[in-house]
């Protein structure tokens, strides 16, 4: 009679006293069967030991990065904003919107920053499979099309960006070097977010999850700059109850 | 221990952004390795625990699999790559359990207290995993 599998695994694991053991080896010089089976399940206990670490892929750090590097902004500006309200008892109002607007420039960025790593951190793996079969049952005419479709959007969205580059550009003296700074960084990140989407693009064309990456990117960063246009609107009209509207806007967003 | 290499990476980000978060808290008792290592298990047990209050247990549906029947006899070694894949095909719980303590090299006791369940359970979790592995490794 063969001994209980759970007897078989307790003599893998060294867990018998001195007489079960001795019960189980005797089994074994007579029962080929047990003889494989504990065979195999150390086989598989020191595989198991010995298996590699898995690196991640190389975008998980790039992602990383990113998040890192939007959280580190959020972080430095909350601090700059306590002190500008500490400051205000003192007359420095221009110290306040300083910060501001530097925290309403980081509040988008971070949003953005959200929305574009909610979408990076991959579909559901119900949607991962739709995706998977729906790329395999795709012809080349409709993956033509949908390529068509993401420059022309591709089109709007540089142009859009562009314009707005401009104006933020020729009015950023309204706002202080941190926050333009800041502003700058935040946009460095989008962009690169948006090189690593057209990146992947070039190698697979047709990779849904590239193309709509890219077109997430391009909306962040049309968001963030119409934000900070309308900010510099609103802080060179002095308009101090519609700069708060809008940083009040962004933290809902937010 | 995650179930796919996308949650894989989901939880590989949200380790390190927890890091960054606490390294002010680090106050240099163990090594930084060590520090990262223990707030990396804890974040992806809180995250298993979650997923198993969610899909209530799967690991029940292994209760009645503790027979050596099924598997046919290999002639070939188990290749890593292959154990890989098995791995990731076991049911959550004792997939978990077995990692931490095949891979991992976490005694059974150290498995039940990351995994909030009794010891016995943990080797009992562990064993079906053997004998699940065994059987898929054997289908080859």
């Amino acid at each position: 009679m063969h001994p209980d599998p759970a007897v078989l695994n307790d003599y893998v694991e060294d867990a018998l006293g001195a007489s079960g053991r001795a019960d189980v080896e005797g089994h074994l010089e007579s029962c080929a069967d047990c003889r494989g089976a504990v065979n195999e399940l150390r086989e598989i206990r020191d595989v198991a030991k010995a298996l590699d670490p898995r690196d991640p892929p190389a975008r998980s750090w790039t992602r990383l990065q990113r998040a890192i590097a939007l959280e580190h902004g959020a972080r430095a500006v909350q601090v700059a904003g306590s002190r500008s309200a500490d400051a205000s008892g003192s007359g420095s109002r221009r110290q306040l919107w300083i910060g501001v607007a530097a925290a309403a420039a980081l509040v988008i960025a971070t949003a953005a920053g959200l929305r574009y790593a909610g979408f990076t951190s991959g579909p559901s793996s119900s949607q991962r499979a739709t995706t998977t079969g729906g790329a395999n049952a795709n012809t080349d005419a409709a993956a033509q099309a949908v390529e068509a479709e993401l420059k022309q959007a591709e089109a709007h969205y540089e142009k859009a960006i562009q314009g707005l580059e401009t104006i933020a550009n020729s009015e950023k003296g309204a706002l202080d070097p941190q926050t333009a700074a800041t502003m700058q960084k935040n946009l460095a990140v989008i962009d690169q977010a948006i090189s690593e989407s057209r990146a992947a693009l070039r190698v697979q064309p047709a990779s849904a999850p590239a193309q709509q990456s890219l077109l997430e990117s391009f909306k962040a960063k049309l968001a963030l700059l119409e934000d900070t246009v309308a900010l510099i609107n609103e802080m060179r009209k002095g308009n101090d109850a519609g700069a708060a509207r809008i940083v009040s806007g962004l933290k809902g967003k937010g | 221990m995650a179930g796919s290499p996308e949650d894989g990476e989901d939880l590989l980000q949200e380790v390190f952004l927890q890091a960054f978060r606490k390294l002010g808290t680090f106050k240099g008792d163990a090594s930084l390795g060590t520090w990262l290592y223990r707030l990396a298990l804890n974040h992806c047990l809180d995250y298993v625990r979650s997923r198993q209050a969610r899909m209530k247990k799967l690991t029940d549906t292994l209760d009645a699999e503790t027979s050596f029947e099924p598997a046919a006899r290999r002639t070939t070694p188990i290749a890593k790559l292959d154990l890989d894949r098995a791995i990731e095909r076991l049911p959550d719980g004792c997939r978990e359990a077995f990692v931490l303590h095949d891979v991992e090299g976490f005694d059974h006791r150290e498995v039940g207290e990351l995994l909030g369940i009794a010891e016995g359970t943990s080797k009992s979790q562990v064993f079906k995993a053997r004998l699940k592995l065994r059987a898929m490794l054997g289908e080859r």
